[in-house]
């Protein structure tokens, strides 16, 4: 095997299996914790990347069908297998990963039996699940015949026409439905690029990359296993790749070198180009139409956008193709068709993310957990090529590993099983080497985020007297064996008998002076509302005697200023009424907050520590304010790498 | 009957009850609610269904699901788990939703909320308390309104009060929010500031669905035609190619005669 394709399938294993990681945190916290999705931007990297973008990537399927057996094109019969394989993929890798984009991934057949005639997204999955068994269908043949199911093949090919008719219609359909998915934001996409022609943008865009996309990979695979055909027969080694830059490298004849596939690939990239020119041509026309061309001279982030799209996605490509040297070179072509295809993808980014963005009012960058697993798909889908590739007669006439005739399927996937079955048995393998080094690591760097903000309801058990006086108390507040014996009548004694209420009792409920710290921490580890709003509107009522007919709705202007919106923050403040009634250790300040009470844990350690503190010095016994000098029950192992110490900090 | 809310932002004074009435009646968690109100983008969120959202000094309107007469979602969901109801409130039935949020995309007033936070979630609006209407009770919000500035009842008798009310105090603007816009909704609107505050977008008379509809329907159409022109278009080929090799061949023979 070429090293050179051994050290790009260890990068696509890596980048896999870091998708695989990610993949499973999706799946196990949920799409709000993993994604930067929100309300205000539903839609993001996977649906648009993968699923818009990929599957008009895989055109080609059908437009070298179209060519073939439609108009006769002998010469690029060639292409047939590479463009149903390269469909093939393409299709199944944006399945792959619109099931992790969907909130209910185990409903993904949902469509099948319930029907929305009037939706286009019902007609696009429709479209995409029959065009992917017809690229089945179409690829089975050549799987086929490496296997003893040969005739199932032979028969399965008689079909060919037949079916590549129904892809060709299936394809304009969804090709352009993915276009006619974005009619429905009218309102909401920017005027750059909402236009009634979208459906038809969509389809002669993704036709002209589809195309320019098999042209990348042909002369990607020509770099990997074969180079001879494109690159010439003098850059089978090391120094053609150094001296073949486009154009200027020459050979002893000063033609430029060159192997006798670039004439094919050439005329291909030349009905391609002539697809984005015609796309190239329809955008100027629309934006010249619609006038939207004030959203370029306001100098928007989106016309940069734009441009960009433009230039990369239709200019660069239909350039170098125009231009024969690069044209019949095959590195430029290979930059031709790789800014094509990046292009069509930055088209519909701005298409499906970028032009929401201003009306949204938020910004989008894609999490580290979705861009892992876009890449991770895409990156399995190349492992799955490379394999085909290998195995089945998809480029020549025989696979790049020979085969013999007759071998049945389960040899054939063998091979594939090499992968672990062997590397379990048989030790230290590539492939277990880095699946070793990078599970663990994508683990590590994608793990952390995803712990927040889900914090349990626990609620708080009142302190229990332990003795007749409650002179010592029991907490063990949420019942768990995490319990702390309070000598209350010590701790009293000592700070000053009666007069000492307030330094631990910071704020009482209205005429009492030692409200319980369960009345209002209810939560062991959140906070609690405890502003009673229901009770403040009776009770302004009846002192106030407002009466008639919406006696309750008269009180908002008690509390609330007129003309604003009525919010905790622009209240009055709670002792402007209750001045004598409710004690506060201190004076009131704005950094207290009495409409949520903090989590219990929070307020005993925040009142208890900073006090033991001051008295360990004050009587110098340094140990006074360790955590085991209340929390008796704990063991030192708990003490210290418990929950208590890692939330304390928090 | 098509049951309708009118809304008049000058009786509205934001006391949030219609907002309270809404999380308990929907069993939302009312301390996510608050807490989403300030994060979230307009205060709409999977917790809070309803909110007000001030629209200009002292003036506040409640912000809420729509109810389209011909909704845009509707037509959007791939499985219909949204259905424009008979008795006016379009709803969702969350046994058929797969996640795939084009109804959030298609919404033109941002409406349909998500459940980020769960592990399986669902979408989340509004829905006009359609139990409610079933059984014959006004929804929860207009009967919590203390001032009558939510009112229920028939669509048409409620544009008519909007009009009686706009002709008989010149302070009201001389527009009814929801009668047209986007094909006519069953919130209507009245008001004596503008409301661009509720983050509306700009005016549209017909609904979203007559955009893509006449196009879906088509589909069939366009399907076949492609699939038997390229049939068509291969036949002539081939015909074309047959007999260009069959003169070739006569060509041939005719040379090797000479």
């Amino acid at each position: 095997m070429p090293s050179r394709s051994r050290a790009l399938k260890d990068v696509l294993w890596a980048l896999a299996l870091v998708g695989l990681v990610a993949g499973v945190f999706r799946m196990w916290f949920g799409l709000g914790a993993t994604t930067h999705m929100s309300d205000a931007v539903p839609w993001g990297l996977w649906k648009v990347l993968n699923m818009v973008a990929g599957v008009a990537l895989s055109t080609s399927g059908f437009t070298i069908g179209f060519l073939v057996y439609v108009l006769r094109l002998e010469q690029f019969r060639k292409y047939v297998k590479p463009a149903i394989l390269l469909a093939f993929l393409g299709y199944g890798c944006s399945m792959l990963a619109l099931l992790f984009d969907i909130g209910l991934p185990h409903r993904f057949w949902h469509p099948i039996v319930m029907w929305n005639e009037h939706s286009f997204l019902f007609e696009v999955f429709w479209c995409v699940l029959l065009y992917f068994t017809v690229t089945l269908i179409e690829l089975s043949p050549s799987v086929l015949e490496q296997t003893r199911a040969r005739r199932i093949g032979r028969w399965l090919h008689r079909l060919a026409f037949g079916v590549v008719i129904v892809g060709i219609s299936l394809s304009s359909l969804h090709h352009s439905s993915l276009g006619s998915l974005f009619l429905v934001t009218p309102v909401r996409l920017h005027e750059l690029w909402y236009t009634s022609w979208l459906p038809f943008l969509f389809i002669v865009s993704a036709m002209g990359a589809g195309m320019m996309m098999l042209v990348l990979v042909r002369i990607v695979y020509a770099r990997l296993y074969d180079p001879e055909p494109v690159f010439g027969p003098a850059s089978s080694g090391i120094n053609g790749i150094v001296c073949q830059i486009p154009g200027i490298s020459v050979d002893s004849g000063g033609v430029p070198e060159r192997g006798p596939e670039m004439v094919r690939l050439s005329k291909l990239a030349i009905i391609a180009a002539s697809l984005l020119g015609a796309t190239l041509a329809l955008k100027v026309v629309d934006v010249a139409r619609r006038g939207a061309w004030t959203g370029l001279g306001q100098g928007q982030w989106e016309a940069w956008l734009f441009g960009v799209e433009l230039l990369i996605g239709l200019a660069l490509p239909i350039v170098l193709v125009a231009i024969p040297r690069t044209r019949r070179s095959p590195y430029g072509l290979g930059v031709a068709s790789a800014s094509a295809a990046a292009g069509l993808a930055i088209n519909r980014l701005n298409v499906g993310i970028f032009g929401y963005l201003r009306d949204a009012g938020s910004f989008y960058i894609p999490s580290l957990t979705e861009w892992a697993v876009s890449v991770g798909v895409v990156a399995a889908a190349g492992l799955a090529f490379l394999f085909f590739v290998e195995n089945c007669s998809i480029f020549d006439e025989r696979s790049v590993v020979a085969r013999q005739p007759g071998e049945s399927l389960t040899v054939l996937f063998e091979r594939w099983s090499h992968v672990w079955y062997a590397a379990l048995m048989s030790g230290v393998h590539r492939v277990t080497l880095i699946a070793v080094l990078v599970i663990p690591l994508a683990w590590i760097l994608l793990y952390p985020p995803y712990s927040g903000d889900n914090i349990p309801t626990v609620p708080v058990q009142a302190a229990t007297g332990l003795d007749i006086n409650r002179a010592t108390l029991w907490l063990n507040s949420d019942r768990k064996g995490v319990e702390v014996t309070f000598a209350h009548l010590d701790h009293q004694n000592r700070l000053g008998k009666d007069s000492a209420c307030h330094l631990c009792h910071h704020v009482s409920m209205p005429n009492d002076r030692s409200t319980p710290c369960s009345r209002c921490h209810r939560d062991m580890l959140s906070a609690t509302p405890i502003f009673n709003h229901a009770h403040h509107e009776q009770a302004v009522m009846e002192k106030e005697r407002l009466s008639g007919w919406h006696a309750t709705n008269r009180t908002c202007g008690y509390c609330h200023p007129p003309g604003q919106a009525k919010t905790s923050d622009n209240a009055k403040d709670c002792f402007d009424c209750h001045k004598t009634d409710m004690w506060l250790t201190s004076a009131p300040d704005s950094t207290i907050n009495l409409s949520d009470a903090c989590a219990f844990r929070e307020a005993m350690h925040r009142t208890c520590i900073p006090c033991h503190k001051d008295k360990a010095q004050e009587v110098k016994r340094p140990n006074l304010a360790e955590c085991y000098t209340c929390h008796t029950s704990l063991t030192p192992r708990q003490l210290v790498t418990g929950p208590v110490t890692a939330n304390l900090e928090r | 009957m098509t049951p309708a809310i009118l809304i008049d932002v000058t009786r509205c004074t934001g006391c949030e009850r219609c907002v309270a009435a809404c999380i308990k009646r929907n069993e939302l968690d009312p301390l996510r609610a608050e807490t989403d109100r300030a994060t979230g983008v307009d205060g709409l969120s999977a917790n809070r269904w309803s909110t007000i959202v001030q629209v200009d000094r002292g003036r506040f309107a409640r912000k809420s699901c729509m109810h389209c007469e011909e909704p845009s979602c509707v037509s959007a969901c791939l499985v219909g788990g949204l259905t424009k109801t008979d008795a006016g409130p379009v709803v969702y039935d969350d046994s058929k939703c797969i996640g795939c949020r084009y109804c959030m995309l298609a919404c033109p007033f941002h409406i349909p909320r998500y459940e980020w936070d769960e592990t399986i979630p669902y979408v989340r609006k509004c829905d006009m308390c359609f139990e409610r209407l079933q059984d014959g009770q006004k929804p929860a919000c207009v009967e919590a309104c203390p001032n009558e500035a939510l009112l229920f009842g028939d669509r048409n008798d409620l544009l008519g009060v909007a009009r009686d009310r706009i002709n008989r105090d010149p302070q009201y603007k001389n527009h009814v929010w929801g009668e047209t816009e986007f094909g006519g909704t069953s919130v209507l609107y009245v008001s004596d500031v503008d409301l661009a505050g509720l983050g509306w977008p700009e005016h549209l008379d017909n609904p979203i669905s007559a955009l893509t509809d006449p196009l879906i329907h088509m589909t069939p159409v366009i399907g076949m035609t492609v699939a038997f022109g390229s049939l068509g278009l291969s036949w002539i080929i081939r015909r074309r190619m047959t007999r260009a090799s069959e003169a070739d061949g006569e060509d041939g023979e005719h040379d090797a005669k000479s």
